[in-house]
């Protein structure tokens, strides 16, 4: 098969724009990131974090050392539950890095612990409980293969007896079956 | 319809149906993954030998270029038209439906402005030059002038212009291609580590 030759201007023209390119994403890179290089919105319990530096380290990815600068052991102390605070010193001494459980990136309502990447309650039940993490309401320390352990606090409590009846044990777990679209849609009896 | 248009629509086809079975591959992958299917070691892989096959597609052009007498030329062409669907699938299911960073989207719409101009070529282009240079042959066969024979021939002509832009964009668009991989891997080396 015999083909023409390529119009000599064509190679050019096509060189002249992947400079021009090549340029703007080194300027735009400086600029605008997140936009040229996050393969995802952050979560939103990063969603702060506007340097990729504050986690990224160059060419070692989401190093260990960049996680524990923010999450230090004392803040894991007098933020968390000790269950929590315990279970990640002992991840730690097993030599895990933080990335082998959490993930990110993955948009600003996704979860970030691979644990709790499906989370069967939609993340309707963070903004009703004004929670941010399933351990407000689950142990996770003395879960079984299925469920995770209900704990006895104040957001459970309250959560339980809320729904004239409807927030029942067993029937938690959908809760976008009946709160449709993130809105209390539950019709009285009367209706 | 004529032959080349229902080839071209073929060609269309069968682009979609490829990129459709790519990314569902990945939804599928994701799914079973928990996560971005692309974010896992295994998606890094793919990614890696989608552009090892990629690379494989440069032999055919270099050998052509710079070793014109060297063996296997139909080898090599059949390895380029090969190479050159197998490695862009497997970029497909490496990034799947998932275009939020810049860099990455451009790569890949550059990758598949390069294989589609390819297949047009080898599909339509070709067989649209096959029917041309036939036809010619079997009216200069007839004893016709050869004014006679261009002016008849005119409207394949044409059809042949035509599907001759792939040539416009085919090689020149593959250095904006090697030019963004290169520039996504080394973002990915960068953020993601090597």
């Amino acid at each position: 098969m015999r083909f023409l030759p390529l119009p000599r201007n064509a190679v050019l023209f096509i060189v002249m724009t992947t400079l021009v390119l090549l340029a703007w994403v080194v300027w735009a890179t400086f600029k605008y990131p997140e936009t040229l290089w996050s393969p995802g919105d952050l979560s939103r319990f990063h969603a702060d974090i506007a340097d990729c530096n504050d986690c990224h380290q160059p060419f070692r990815g989401a190093a260990a050392e960049k996680c524990i600068a923010c999450h230090t052991r004392n803040s894991f102390v007098t933020q968390s539950k000790s269950t929590l605070s315990e279970s990640h010193q002992k991840m730690k001494f097993e030599g895990k890095s933080c990335s082998d459980c959490h993930t990110e990136h993955s948009g600003a309502l996704a979860q970030i612990s691979s644990g709790a990447l499906i989370n069967p309650h939609g993340e309707f039940v963070f903004r009703a409980t004004d929670t941010h993490s399933c351990s407000a309401c689950h142990d996770f320390s003395a879960r079984d293969e299925t469920h995770a352990k209900l704990l006895d606090s104040a957001t459970v409590r309250h959560l339980l007896e809320e729904g004239e009846g409807a927030h029942q044990l067993g029937k938690m777990g959908h809760c976008l079956d009946c709160h449709k679209g993130g809105r209390l849609n539950i019709k009285d009896e009367g209706d | 319809m004529s032959l080349l248009i229902k080839r071209f629509l073929t060609v269309l086809v069968f682009v979609i149906i490829t990129i459709a079975g790519g990314l569902l591959i990945e939804a599928f992958l994701s799914l079973k993954a928990g996560w971005l299917f692309g974010h896992t070691q295994t998606g890094h892989l793919v990614g890696w030998v989608g552009l090892a096959v990629i690379l494989l597609v440069f032999i055919y052009p270099l050998k052509k270029r710079y070793r014109r007498k060297a063996g296997w030329p139909k080898g090599w062409f059949w390895v380029h038209q090969v190479a050159g669907i197998i490695g862009p699938v497997l970029i497909f299911i490496h990034a799947g439906s998932h275009f939020h960073a810049l860099v990455p989207v451009l790569a890949m719409l550059a990758m598949v402005i390069v294989t589609v101009s390819g297949v047009l070529a080898s599909a339509v282009h070709r067989k649209a030059l096959y029917l041309l240079n036939d036809k010619r042959k079997e009216l200069l066969n007839q004893g016709l002038p050869l004014e006679v024979v261009e002016d008849r021939l005119h409207d394949m002509a044409s059809s042949e212009e035509a599907f001759r832009i792939w040539q416009v964009i085919h090689a020149p668009m593959v250095i904006l291609f090697l030019a963004l991989v290169v520039t996504h891997v080394a973002g990915a080396l960068y953020f993601g580590g090597v």
